[in-house]
């Protein structure tokens, strides 16, 4: 009996009870919730059945309903090119300012601290200031685009079905860039500074370092920052009521916000976990290419 | 001040002394959820009601708008429901439908204070289910076409439009780019709001929300696309609400718009213009009319344990209906409360309008789906109007979501 409690305070015993508490808490507030969503997605859910958790049997029905939804096709659409567009233009942005700092010049730390300022700031205020840069008749944007001849007729980037999806893409990535800069130049501290060297006294040009040095170098955080900008791209949702509302006529919709007004503005609690469901599984190959990634950083 | 302050204090006096005299169990605490802001008049009335009697202590609590229906499923879900509810009169079908509301038609039958007859049709008719009363209206709105005198004094025009036509018309000939002039504003917003304003064109079109898509509700969509189309209304409108949208009408950014009496105070503070409400255009000259209609109803939740007192504070809450609109702003579900004189005499010839408006607004529903029936709707106008379908297309693509819907 003693041997257990003293494993329990130094030997695998306590190494387990670690590992359980870790696990545990992963299974009740990660897993246990995902296995209801999952549940309730094959569910009929009404108010009367909110509460319990044996509910009528629907199958597939959800699945099959979701799918024929006029707006399914536009959903998914509009998903694909936020979820792409503001990984790419934070990550480019945000990896060109990471390189523009890791240069040494005064107040460059700074500065680039002070990015973070969009960073911490809530995404419901981001999208409430982005909200009036981008409205149509008055917006800051408009008026900036129109004197420098850029831009003739007043552009309505909220109300028009072609825009509508960009404008909650630019704030996203202005929101964005500044995490993926911080992540990515925390890589780019950590490449020795002999290997610059080396290969300068080669003949290697700045592309050539870049090319053959940085990247590679940079693999696995670059495959960190990529899926955790994945995730974080798929979960953003204060800025589409704030903005848009996945107007006009579903145009900036994507499947998080469609998923949350089934939900809670439709009331149909079932088609919405049947949708986030969906988004699950993307997530899920986001979460694959993070956690390999960073393994490969834990072993080098 | 001090006056209310002194018989504050006696009423706490006067409580403490029956509580030593009496047990407390003769005081019944009846949980009511309403919206927060409004004015206050949720907590005010509450006060009142709580220091008008000591046997009912309601016990008030305030959410915002967008969480209350999801907070009053989860509650009666789990079987913590409040014992009343004050909810936005489309939501209220949800829950009367499934027989979560206590019909309270024998009550209100039986009651001295309540009277049903001189109630507005179409806010008595947003708290029926199946010919049955399920709450009381608390208060009502509707929305008119507001429209800037001095502009309309500009382009020529003496009166303003009568029918869907003549709006076009008019827009048009008060539309003044040069000067940051749209003809009209209005809101064709993805949301409620976006259906409040457009329903009342598809039922003077000869449609309801069962049936949005006869020749009159498409050749309204069509106009509505006409007015972005033609630059007429600022494409915003299908992002902006009635609030934004009537603020640029107030600016003086565009000659009239289409909202509600809860601008007016807002209205009269900022609109540098003489401004007037019409009627809405009908499709017709002299064609049937028809208006929103907004606002809350209260009801009494089925599994109240206190049913007999809730409706004391219902019967209270209808008792206050001439305090409404001076200590409220609100106007009152019913036509016998005169409105006092505001001393704004466009203000006061406004509410006159919005009064006889009143008459022709309908309620959206009622449907235990309403919200869905709300999004076929709201979608198939943005659909229409961002050029992606025709609109004869998206009305009859929204018809067949409804059709799914009702059956």
């Amino acid at each position: 009996m003693s041997r257990f409690f003293n494993s329990l305070r130094d030997g695998v015993g306590f190494d387990l009870v670690l590992v359980g508490a870790a696990l545990l808490f992963l299974l009740a507030l990660a897993g246990l919730p995902l296995l209801y969503n999952v549940l309730m997605s094959f569910q009929q859910v009404d108010m009367f059945t909110l509460g319990t958790l044996i509910r009528p049997w629907a199958g597939f029905t959800n699945y099959v309903d979701v799918v024929r939804q006029p707006e399914f096709w536009l959903v998914a659409r509009n998903t694909l090119i936020f979820v792409f567009a503001s990984m790419a233009g934070q990550f480019v942005i945000g990896f060109s300012l990471a390189l523009f700092f890791a240069q040494k010049f005064p107040g460059a730390a700074t500065i680039r601290g002070l990015f973070l300022v969009s960073w911490v700031m809530p995404g419901l205020v981001v999208g409430a200031i982005w909200s009036w840069i981008l409205a149509g008749d008055f917006g800051v944007l408009n008026t900036i685009l129109k004197s420098l001849g850029i831009i003739q007729e007043t552009v309505f980037w909220k109300s028009d079905p072609n825009y509508s999806i960009w404008a909650v893409v630019i704030a996203n990535i202005w929101l964005g860039t500044a995490f993926n800069m911080l992540l990515l130049a925390v890589g780019l501290a950590a490449i020795p500074r002999d290997l610059y060297e080396a290969a300068e006294l080669d003949g290697a040009n700045a592309f050539q370092r870049f090319w053959t040095i940085t990247l590679p170098m940079m693999r696995s955080t670059i495959g960190a920052v990529l899926s955790l900008g994945l995730i974080g791209t798929l979960q953003q949702f204060d800025l589409f009521p704030a903005i848009t509302e996945g107007g006009p006529a579903n145009t900036s919709s994507v499947a998080g916000y469609w998923s949350w007004q089934m939900s809670f503005q439709l009331y149909d609690f079932a088609k919405g976990a049947t949708i986030s469901v969906m988004m699950f599984l993307l997530v899920l190959f986001a979460s694959v290419i993070y956690v390999r990634s960073t393994r490969h950083e834990v072993r080098g | 001040m001090s006056l209310s302050r002194l018989a504050f204090l006696a009423t706490l006096a006067l409580s403490s002394v029956s509580m030593f005299t009496l047990p407390a169990a003769a005081q019944v605490t009846v949980k009511m959820w309403s919206i927060d802001g409004d004015n206050g008049l949720y907590t005010k009335l509450a006060e009142d009601f709580n220091a008008s009697q000591s046997e009912v202590v309601i016990e008030s609590r305030l959410l915002a708008f967008d969480d209350l229906v999801n907070e009053a499923l989860k509650a009666f879900a789990t079987g913590q429901a409040p014992d009343i509810i004050s909810l936005d009169n489309p939501d209220f079908a949800l829950f009367s439908s499934r027989g979560a509301m206590l019909d309270i038609t024998e009550r209100v039958a039986n009651s001295d204070v309540i009277d049903t007859s001189v109630y507005y049709e179409g806010p008595l008719a947003s708290a029926m289910w199946d010919g049955k009363l399920y709450g009381l209206p608390k208060a009502t709105n509707t929305i008119a076409l507001f429209y800037n005198k001095d502009l309309f004094a500009k382009a020529g025009i003496t009166e303003p439009p009568q029918t869907w036509d003549e709006l076009l018309e008019d827009a048009r000939k008060l539309n003044d780019p040069a000067n940051n002039v749209y003809g009209i504003t209005f809101s064709a917003r993805a949301g409620e709001e976006g259906t409040f304003q457009f329903l009342p064109w598809v039922q003077m079109g000869g449609g309801s929300f069962k049936e949005v898509n006869t020749p009159g509700a498409v050749k309204a969509l069509e106009i509505w696309k006409t007015l972005i189309d033609e630059k007429l209304a600022s494409q915003d409108v299908l992002s902006q609400g009635q609030w934004d949208s009537t603020g640029t009408f107030n600016a003086g950014n565009a000659a009239m718009a289409i909202s509600g009496p809860w601008e007016l105070g807002r209205m009269a503070a900022d609109a540098k213009f003489d401004w007037g409400v019409a009627l809405l255009p009908t499709e017709t000259e002299g064609g049937p009319r028809s208006s929103a209609m907004g606002d809350f109803n209260l009801g009494i939740f089925a599994n109240s344990q206190h049913p007999d007192e809730a409706f004391k504070v219902i019967e209270y809450f209808a008792s206050q209906s001439d305090r409404l609109f001076p200590e409220f702003s609100n106007i009152p579900p019913r036509s016998d409360v005169p409105l006092p004189a505001t001393g704004d005499a466009r203000t006061d010839a406004a509410l006159k309008v919005f009064q006889e408006q009143l008459q022709y607004a309908q309620p959206r529903g009622p449907h235990p789906e309403w919200q869905k029936i709300s999004k076929a709707i709201y979608d198939a106008f943005q659909a229409a109007m961002t050029g992606q379908m025709s609109a004869k297309d998206a009305l009859d693509q929204a018809q067949a979501t409804i059709s799914g819907i009702v059956g």
